[in-house]
């Protein structure tokens, strides 16, 4: 896990919400700003990703290894899923669950961060 | 007629998923690997990820059948949490490693204890828009 990598993913998360929430807020439908958004945001996250697995490959053993692999694989997979639930929705609260999802992103990388930090056994 | 994945349903969705998500995650994990720790917390938690994920297919799916579902996924999520954060607070010694439902979800932004509050008032509100 990188640092810098979790503070940008985090930065585009909260932009990426807040720009979901403005959306419903003035009765607009997620639009390409959205998609760009969540795209920026998975690719963040699959960097994060791919040097976390090669890190663990390569020896790094989180104490709750079995934790952080899940919370990785799920942290991975919610822009994605986020973005197929809101974009059937047609009305302005798709920007909201998007929203959801990219703070639950935010939420869950500070959390992977503590359980990367914390070594031992 | 409104349905419960629909506008504002759809976000009270996606937030149960992402509980569902997490609990389960997690509840997954302390049963595994360390059950003997904490029987009494670790059981509530898997109950809290099941409760959690019924409650999301069940406004997911919507119907009769889902609206169901969902009131009692909602119902017994709030008593869960209204009971299990009392007993938090009241005797720490049964409860060493926190669940979703400790401290009224405190751990959680309480959001544990908002969420079935929002769900029964989204499937009360639902019910009377389908009866007016």
């Amino acid at each position: 896990m990188s640092t810098p990598l979790v503070v940008a993913a985090t930065v585009v998360a909260v932009a990426l919400a807040a720009l979901g929430g403005l959306s419903t807020a003035l009765h607009r439908r997620i639009g390409s700003a959205h998609l760009a958004g969540a795209g920026l945001l998975e690719l963040l996250l699959l960097v994060q990703g791919v040097l976390a697995t090669a890190a663990v490959a390569g020896g790094h053993r989180p104490a709750e290894l079995t934790t952080f692999i899940a919370y990785l694989g799920s942290v991975v997979l919610l822009p994605v899923a986020g973005l197929l639930w809101a974009r059937t929705e047609p009305t302005r609260w798709a920007g909201t669950v998007l929203g959801v999802a990219a703070l639950a992103v935010a939420v869950m990388l500070w959390r992977l961060l503590d359980l990367w930090e914390v070594t031992g056994g | 007629m409104a349905e419960t994945a629909q506008g504002p349903g759809r976000v009270l969705v996606a937030v149960y998923a992402v509980f569902a998500l997490a609990a389960g995650a997690r509840a997954g994990v302390q049963l595994a690997t360390q059950f003997d720790e904490a029987p009494l917390a670790y059981l509530l938690s898997a109950l809290a990820a099941v409760v959690y994920v019924l409650a999301t297919v069940g406004l997911a799916r919507g119907g009769r059948g889902g609206r169901r579902t969902a009131l009692v996924a909602c119902g017994v999520e709030l008593a869960g949490v209204l009971v299990v954060g009392t007993l938090s607070l009241l005797d720490r010694e049964a409860f060493p490693d926190s669940t979703v439902w400790s401290g009224y979800g405190s751990g959680y932004g309480f959001i544990p204890l908002v969420l079935p509050v929002l769900g029964l008032l989204w499937l009360r509100h639902l019910s009377e828009s389908a009866a007016g």
